[in-house]
């Protein structure tokens, strides 16, 4: 089986044995044992599995790990440890979770939305989160905190 | 007052040298919910807090946690009456079981049902109890010290403040000396006045530990030595393994092995399959694709929803139904012609689509067993799982976790019987993972279902008459065989406690059987019976030129309360937060252009809840239209954690507007046609309309809040579009070619 170097949350993973077709995402959550990035659907219709791959929000379901080189990848683990990210104090502020299944991926889109465009325009937000799902139907939260954040 | 009520009496559990006091209930062993809770022994502890020497609170509540907020309403109304310092108590999920003997371990004793929206109803008194069980015994500790009466003191933020002196002791100060002390027979609850806590908007006790990715679901447990399976599942139920062939699986790095197993029936209904096995789950899934089964269909594949509807069509017309309600006659009434209506409405099979897909890890090693995933009842599952596994109901332990979405698809454990028969026949604890595909096709959907109604009125206007015929697919069918108690089981909510005063009712069912898996979804019958009862409401409204809710505020005004058949049910509050949405939406001013507006309102049968909702909507063309904006309003007695309701009521605004716009299960050929989030299609970020959540101010009793904002909001809709000119007559709309923007 081959092995990576991954450079995951500003840490280098040496020697990552998985099979060049394996997702990020399964590498993450099985390997490296940083479940915070969510299986939703595995087909790119949800956005739970999103991180950043060199500040640009990805799918990591998508993503094989063959593709991923020495990209620096960003988890919900890794945007901030402490909450203290801008996008996180965000969502603490409105409170934006329920379950909170589907949070980390929103907050990596939004991370990564926002890491491009400090001032994105409704439209740009709208598509931009159109790929998240939240079963619980936050989404009147989410847009109070991307203003929040957007804000700061 | 039930004898398990009775029976429940406060315990210390701990008062060893570690310095907590553990306080809680005794609580019947193995109890379960319904029929046997009266006669299970022996007691057992159940606790629901810990108040450490350390300063350490915890409280513990035994319901799931899956987004509700159960994890911060009902610890909240613990700490309420402990006048504990909320912004340091830490709250936690209490572990399930039904063999508890260490103190140390504290469960929950053979109880978490979680549905209904009941958790906040069924717990209120004893969380209240205890709290204020244990700050007396602390008082009782400290007045002891300064030698003082205990009407001397009193308490805030986990301190006792001797009110002369003004001196005070920490909470944690007392605690070793409390627990020698004897529980109080009677202990005196705060005035809702005096309430500091409950009623204030309080964060989610895990917001912190969800944004920084930290909160573990059932799908992130890891156990050692677990191996991954997916499962191949028959692709109709009832079905069987003719054979299958793992050879080109075995050049799959990783891949273990395929195990076969058999599919069941009641309670739970699973499809026969084969589980493949490997060492991740990338593996597991890579090998389950170039897996060969064959199957034998034992004579399904070709079924149909198109076909089911027709069913219920010619049922709604030509069968005699399961009567639910009556009162007067509608047969007898004789109306003049031209002075009936009769429409039907339709709404089809849905799956809940939790975010986090169905999961969970079974460990079945020599007569015991034990399971790990998120779930809402897991007192049902033992007796089934024992069955299965040949062991004692005792010896199977059920580990919680929190849960990625709930919606009712949780109550059923045939997840868990299916790990069961997987890990039966592997050594090790394997962890079972549904993709996506395995989530929707192979859920327990909410039945599709069908609804003839009828009325009639006099000359004047007055309506005389109106039945309600439901044609649809049995839950309890499913669950109880054909010996189920209750066939309608659908027909509970809004039919049975139907609200408006007509003098001639009469409501009832017609099952039709279908070989698809039936569960319970987020708001069950209400949600089913609301949307057509609603808007048959509003279209005789309309049809008699009548101010559509002038016309149900008149039907409910001299409506009475029936406070023997539903007690919860006060037609006065179900006018009540009508008018209060007419009022915030500004029903009573000239809309713009093209602007209209439809109300539906409602009692949320199982407890003292009442929503109504308003929605403003633009029309561009005859089907083409844009939610302007939604008012919803809430009547729901004491508001616990106002944060939370809010949080509730604008999700589910979301998800009912889900099934409203284009949620839809279709089967084909026996086979469910959906398979992923394209085509099983929830509501995106930008289809949510803005929405304000209003809510009654209010001393009531406590009422739910996890499945109230769904059922008005498919009318209200519905009945905007029928001010507009186009009543829908079934859901979703998409499917009638409506489209939103
Ligand atoms: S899991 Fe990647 S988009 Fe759904
Ligand atoms: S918070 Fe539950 S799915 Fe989004």
């Amino acid at each position: 089986m081959p092995t990576y170097n991954l450079n995951i949350n500003n840490k280098p993973y040496k020697g990552v044995p998985a099979d060049p077709d394996t997702p990020l995402l399964w590498v993450l959550r099985d390997i490296l044992d940083l479940t915070g990035t969510k299986f939703g659907c595995g087909v790119g219709s949800c956005g739970a599995c999103t991180v950043l791959f060199n500040g640009k929000a990805v799918r990591s379901c998508q993503l094989q790990i063959q593709e991923v080189g020495y990209a620096k990848i960003t988890t919900i683990e890794g945007l901030s440890e402490d909450g203290s990210h801008p996008v996180q104090k965000a969502w603490e502020k409105v409170g934006v979770p329920q379950c909170g299944y589907c949070q980390p991926g929103q907050m990596m889109t939004v991370a990564g939305l926002l890491n491009s465009n400090k001032q994105p325009t409704e439209e740009q937000i709208n598509s931009a989160m159109s790929g998240n799902l939240c079963r619980c139907g936050t989404y009147h939260r989410i847009k109070a905190a991307i203003l929040e954040a957007i804000a700061k | 007052m039930n004898t398990k009520l009775q029976r429940r009496q406060f315990i210390k559990i701990s008062s060893a040298a570690g310095g907590s006091l553990i306080l809680g209930m005794l609580l019947p062993q193995a109890c379960k919910t319904g029929t046997k809770a009266e006669v299970c022994d022996p007691l057992q502890p159940m606790p629901y807090l810990k108040i450490e020497s350390t300063g350490y609170i915890t409280i513990y509540f035994a319901r799931a946690e899956m987004g509700q907020g159960v994890n911060t309403s009902l610890p909240m109304i613990l700490a309420e009456e402990l006048d504990a310092d909320w912004s340091k108590v830490k709250t936690d999920l209490l572990p399930f079981g039904v063999t508890i003997d260490r103190p140390d371990k504290p469960s929950s004793g053979g109880y978490y049902t979680t549905g209904g929206s009941q958790s906040v109803i069924t717990d209120w008194n004893e969380m209240r109890r205890v709290g204020a069980t244990a700050k007396a015994m602390l008082v009782s500790a400290a007045a002891k010290r300064w030698n003082i009466p205990e009407s001397k003191c009193n308490t805030a933020n986990s301190v006792v403040y001797n009110t002369k002196t003004k001196e005070g002791f920490t909470y944690a100060e007392l605690v070793c000396d409390a627990i020698k002390l004897p529980i109080p027979k009677e202990v005196k609850l705060k005035e809702t006045k005096d309430f500091t806590l409950i009623g204030n908007a309080a964060p989610k006790k895990n917001l912190g530990s969800i944004i920084t990715g930290k909160t573990k679901y059932g799908i992130d447990v890891k156990v050692d030595g677990m191996v991954y399976a997916v499962v191949e599942r028959c692709p109709v139920l009832n079905g069987k393994v003719k054979s299958f062939d793992d050879s080109a699986c075995k050049n799959i790095g990783g891949y273990i092995k395929a195990i076969q197993f058999e599919g069941s029936g009641m309670p739970m209904h699973i499809h026969a399959g084969v589980a493949v096995l490997a060492t991740n789950v990338w593996s597991a899934m890579k090998a389950r694709k170039v897996l060969k089964v064959e199957w034998d269909e034992a004579g399904h594949g070709n079924e149909s929803t198109e076909e089911l509807f027709k069913t219920f069509e010619l049922k709604s017309k030509n069968t005699p139904l399961i009567e639910v309600y009556k009162k007067g006659d509608p047969g007898k009434v004789k109306a003049s012609a031209g002075n009936t209506l009769e429409s039907a409405f339709a709404a089809p099979f849905l799956a809940h689509g939790t975010m986090e897909p169905i999961n969970c890890i079974g460990h079945v090693q020599k007569g015991k067993a034990e399971f790990w995933c998120g779930n809402q009842w897991p007192e049902f599952a033992p007796p089934t799982l024992a069955t299965e596994l040949g062991i004692d109901e005792k010896n199977i332990k059920i580990n919680l976790a929190y849960i990625g979405g709930g919606f009712g698809r949780r109550l059923f454990f045939d997840y868990i019987l299916e790990a069961a028969k997987i890990a039966k026949q592997y050594d090790k604890p394997v962890k079972v993972i549904w993709d996506r595909v395995d989530d929707i096709r192979n859920d327990a959907f909410r039945p599709a279902n069908y609804h003839r109604m009828k009325a009639s009125w006099d000359d004047a206007g007055k309506i005389l008459s109106w039945q309600h015929h439901y044609v649809g697919c049995s839950i309890n069918l499913m669950l109880e065989g054909p010996g189920a108690k209750v066939v309608g089981d659908m027909t509970g909510g809004a039919m049975s406690d139907f609200w408006y005063d007509i003098p001639n009712v009469k409501t009832g069912f017609t099952h039709v059987d279908f070989n698809l898996s039936r569960g319970w979804l987020r708001a069950v019958e209400i949600n089913i019976n609301v949307f057509p009862i609603e808007s048959f409401i509003d279209e005789l409204a309309r049809k008699l030129k009548k101010d559509p809710v002038q016309f149900r505020l008149d039907l409910l005004s001299t409506m009475p309360k029936r406070m023997t058949e539903f007690p919860f049910q006060d037609p006065q509050r179900i006018a009540g937060v009508l008018k209060l949405v007419a009022e915030k939406i500004g029903y009573a001013q000239p809309l713009k252009p093209n602007h209209f507006i439809g109300v539906a309102t409602h009692h949320f049968s199982f407890c003292p809840t009442y929503v109504a909702h308003a929605i403003e909507i633009e029309m561009f063309a005859p089907k083409k239209f844009r939610i302007v904006k939604v008012v919803a309003a809430v009547d729901c007695g004491i508001v616990v954690n106002p944060d939370g309701l809010q949080n509730q009521l604008q999700g589910g605004l979301a998800f009912a507007l889900t099934q409203a716009l284009k949620g839809e299960i279709t089967v084909k050929n026996g086979r469910v046609e959906q398979d992923s989030f394209f085509n099983y299609e929830l509501l995106r970020y930008p289809e949510m309309p803005p929405v304000e959540v209003h809510v009654v101010n209010s001393t009531e009793p406590c009422g739910g809040i996890g499945e109230v904002g769904m059922p008005t909001v498919a009318p209200a809709l519905c009945n905007a579009l029928a001010a507009a000119g186009h009543r829908p007559y079934r859901l979703p709309l998409k499917k009638d070619g409506y489209e939103w923007v």
